[in-house]
């Protein structure tokens, strides 16, 4: 569960996020789109506690995360757009170090499913530098998920995966979603987005133009129309040329 | 097509200020500058009016200090740069072709450009930094300067002497280039080049000794008595001819007039002559070799971009077993330790570094064997322990205040991965507890090895009747005790630094030399000492007051433990405090503000 109040983010006098409400049940798949620059990473930065937001509330799993951020933060997990990873930790000791961080007591049991579900397991004692892009990926999708969280954050999850890796990616969120987790995520693929969410956020500098099911949105720019995609949503309502 | 170059440099260097300007606009970079450029200031007003240097004769006692304090900057130089290039035979740099930064590389080694205008370019570089070097070192080791006391002449010196040292450098690393592109012998070489650098030492120190021994100096500390052997020294016949070479390349900053510069001008200018036709002649070689390494170079960094794996073949660190196994359960700062030792490892534990370890161990041992046979003829035991006390005391003030800037592997080391570092479910200060785990033992571990032979090492004999075993026992107990907290102090400090000047800081990580890197480099190094001292002095104030008012009760040894019970008590609540603030710092930490 995340409920977000009025969340505003300023860089200095510029505001990136301004005054943006909104929630995600359990089993919710929410997309955030917007041009470059409206806001997406800022707004997702402040959700996972990265960055401290200038104003607002936000609650994780029913936990302040300005108040009590740890307890928020062992709720959630966040997946940068760059894979950031350890230089010096093979893939196997990047597992055994984020379980002690999380506490995952028998995390070995997870590690080796969730090594051969994303592929790794050859590469287990490798160290980052010497895997692809998308690999490393995969290792940070890998430690993010080993404490099984109820909440997850994706920023452009899907950029530089493999079509295997698109569509494997796909069907991990929404089976996470159907266990129960509340997911964000943030893409520019729309029309992937239309399969894996439930629920758009369309930004635009800093503003929330539209929220709802995907049908909704859709509907509130259909001026009518029937069989709007949400390509041609994203375009209406960010104010796109072409109408 | 130098022109080219140069506006490359040109304009870089005045963007870089411009963007350095614009910085300014944020309140701490602008008091970090203000500090900088004070302390400049001040230096130089304290250097521009001291009278310069009157003639030798007239002003005997300082000459005096000045000719020692010269001689030993002189001879000092010359063993870091012997070293250095030593070091570049002994372990040869994997790319031991020119410096040149990866835009410059992917810019200019596939342009239409000679190899010779591209070593024109990097000595070309290097002299930007080369020059504002000698005309700070001219301001700063005016002291010591002769030249007539003139800074223009100084600053000329200093040129020579820098601009000597780097082209002897670059023609050392073509020169290795072209052995190792030929393949055969070059292990052969090498050790050839070596042992010629060994034996040249040991003549060096021999003649050395064949001098002191002949005509042995009295009390050395007496200026006129170091006055007299100094020069008799490096006048005596081996050595004259030996250490010529140096003697050329300091002549212009040693000379002590405007006549005699001129004069030690033209065989240091022939000497440089002689250095840039060594390079600029071995560039035959390093076009070859220059051409693959820039295509091996592109190729792999185009690899690196389309986020394919780098080529096999080449030297990439492996992956190790952890220090200890990690079990998923317990407290999270141990998994900090976990990790950061182990890339403590892989970074410090490399052949490099053992190998100059163990050039800077035969380097003391060579400087320390004639004293321990003077000491050794002099037949005092406790001489022997005093020396060891000594050694001692080096290395630990080199571990509290140079040791943090080595070992590295806390937050410092994980600045990149700071967004990630943050969402883990572990409050701020327990995460910079957890980072500074790893250098603080590390650190920690080579205090204790200090204390502990020094303090068996003072008066072997026992002929102080109050230094029983058992306070000797107790000092270690309470000196150890204290290191941690003491280290892990002097660990905050830098990663305060890190996160509240970041740019800054990763400004100063970066290679490269100048008054910005200067500047900062100084700053850090006097906040750390004044942190230290404000560390500190409440903690020796505490302890003073206790040990004095409770030693005539108690006696030595429970009051030295009440002390530093004492001293412990407030050096944890330091840390506490630091730790805490550090680590709020953190959470407030957002990297991205920063590059702005
Ligand atoms: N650290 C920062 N300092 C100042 N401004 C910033 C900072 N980070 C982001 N911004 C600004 O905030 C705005 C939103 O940036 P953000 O990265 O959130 O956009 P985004 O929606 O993720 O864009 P993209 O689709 O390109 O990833 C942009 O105008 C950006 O310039
Ligand atoms: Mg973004």
């Amino acid at each position: 569960m995340i409920e977000v109040e009025a969340l505003t983010k300023r860089y200095g006098a510029f505001t990136a996020v301004r005054n943006l409400s909104f929630s995600v049940r359990p089993g919710e798949v929410l997309g955030l789109v917007g041009p470059n620059g409206a806001g997406k990473t800022s707004t997702l930065r402040c959700l996972s506690g990265v960055i401290p937001a200038s104003a607002g509330s936000i609650r994780i799993a029913g936990h302040d995360l300005a108040a009590d951020p740890v307890a928020a933060k062992r709720a959630l997990a966040f997946f940068p757009d760059e894979p950031r990873l350890f230089e010096y930790l093979t893939v196997r000791q990047h597992l055994a170090f984020v379980a002690r961080i999380y506490g995952v007591a028998r995390y070995e049991e997870l590690a080796r499913p969730l090594l051969e579900e994303l592929e790794l397991v050859e590469k287990a004692d490798v160290l980052p530098g010497e895997l692809s892009r998308g690999m490393k990926q995969k290792l940070v999708i890998a430690c993010g998920l080993l404490h099984s969280p109820s909440v997850i954050f994706f920023d452009e999850p899907l950029t530089g995966l493999d079509p295997l890796g698109i569509r494997r990616m796909k069907d991990s969120i929404m089976r996470r979603a159907r266990d129960g987790a509340s997911i964000v995520l943030s893409s520019h693929l729309l029309h992937l987005l239309e399969e894996i969410c439930t629920h758009v956020l369309i930004l635009k500098k800093g503003d929330k133009v539209a929220d709802g099911t995907i049908a909704e949105v859709a509907a509130q720019f259909s001026n009518g129309e029937a069989g709007v995609n949400l390509e041609e949503v994203f375009i209406r309502a960010t104010g796109g040329s072409e109408t | 097509m130098i022109g080219a170059l140069l506006y490359l440099r040109l304009t870089s260097l005045r963007n870089l200020v411009v963007f350095r300007v614009g910085r300014l606009r944020q309140p701490k970079y602008l008091v970090g500058t203000a500090v900088a450029i004070a302390y400049f200031y001040f230096v130089l007003q304290q250097r521009l009016a001291m009278p310069g240097a009157p003639a030798a004769a007239s002003a005997p006692a300082i000459a005096d200090t000045r000719m020692i304090g010269m001689a030993f900057i002189c001879v000092g130089l010359s063993a870091l740069a012997l070293i250095r290039v030593a070091f570049a035979w002994i372990a040869p740099a994997e790319k031991p072709a020119l410096r040149f930064s990866e835009a410059e590389i992917a810019f200019l080694f596939p342009a239409p450009i000679t190899r010779r205008a591209l070593i024109h370019f990097r000595l070309l570089s290097a002299q930007f930094a080369i020059l504002f070097t000698s005309v700070l070192m001219a301001f700063f080791f005016n002291r010591f300067g002769y030249a007539g006391g003139n800074r223009a002449l100084q600053a000329v010196g200093w040129w020579v002497v820098l601009s000597t040292f780097d082209l002897h450098l670059n023609g050392t690393k073509l020169t290795l280039a072209r052995l190792r592109e030929k393949a055969s012998g070059f292990l052969l070489w090498r050790a050839a080049a070596v042992a010629a650098i060994a034996l040249y030492v040991l003549a060096v120190a021999w003649s050395a000794a064949a001098f002191a021994s002949a005509s042995p100096p009295g009390n050395l500390a007496g200026a006129r008595e170091a006055e007299r052997f100094i020069p008799g020294l490096l006048g005596s016949s081996p050595l004259h001819w030996l250490i010529l070479p140096f003697r050329i390349a300091f002549g212009p900053y040693s000379a002590a007039g405007a006549r005699e510069f001129g004069v030690a001008m033209i065989p240091a200018l022939l000497l440089l002559a002689l250095h840039y036709y060594w390079v600029s002649s071995t560039e035959a070689s390093f076009e070859e070799g220059s051409i693959a390494l820039a295509e091996k170079r592109t190729a792999a960094k185009a690899a690196a971009q389309r986020g394919d794996l780098p080529a096999a073949g080449s030297s990439r660190p492996k992956g190790r077993a952890g220090p200890f196994p990690l079990s998923p359960r317990g407290p999270p700062e141990i998994a900090f330790l976990w990790k950061n030792l182990l890339s403590m490892r892989s970074s410090l534990l490399n052949r490099r570094t053992a190998l100059l370890f163990l050039w800077i161990i035969l380097c003391v041992s060579l400087v320390l064997r004639p004293l321990l046979a003077e000491y050794a003829r002099s037949n005092r035991a406790e001489a022997y322990g005093l020396l060891v006390v000594a050694l001692c005391c080096i290395v630990a003030a080199y571990t509290l205040f140079v040791g943090p800037q080595i070992a590295r592997q806390d937050l410092r080391n994980d600045l990149p991965n700071a967004d990630i570092l943050k969402t883990y479910p572990i409050e701020g200060w327990r995460l910079a507890l957890g980072e500074l785990l790893a250098p603080t033992a590390v650190l920690s571990l080579v205090l204790w090895f200090c204390i502990l032979v020094s303090t068996f090492a003072v008066d072997p004999k026992g002929e102080a009747g109050w230094l029983t075993s058992g306070v000797r026992v107790t000092i270690v107990v309470c000196l150890g005790s204290a290191a941690p907290l003491l280290c892990f102090m002097q660990l905050i400090v830098p990663n305060a630094i890190m996160v509240l000047l970041p740019a800054w800081y990763q400004a100063s990580r970066s290679r490269g030399a100048g008054i910005e890197m200067f500047g900062q480099r100084l700053i850090f190094t006097i906040a750390q000492f004044l942190l230290a001292l404000l560390v500190a002095l409440p903690a020796a104030c505490a302890a003073a007051l206790i040990f004095f008012s409770f030693q005539w009760v108690f006696g030595v040894g429970p009051a030295i433990a009440l002390a530093s019970a004492a001293v412990l008590t407030v050096l944890a609540s330091e840390a506490a405090v630091g730790l805490w603030w550090l680590g709020w710092r953190f959470e407030k930490f957002d990297l991205s503000t920063e590059s702005k």
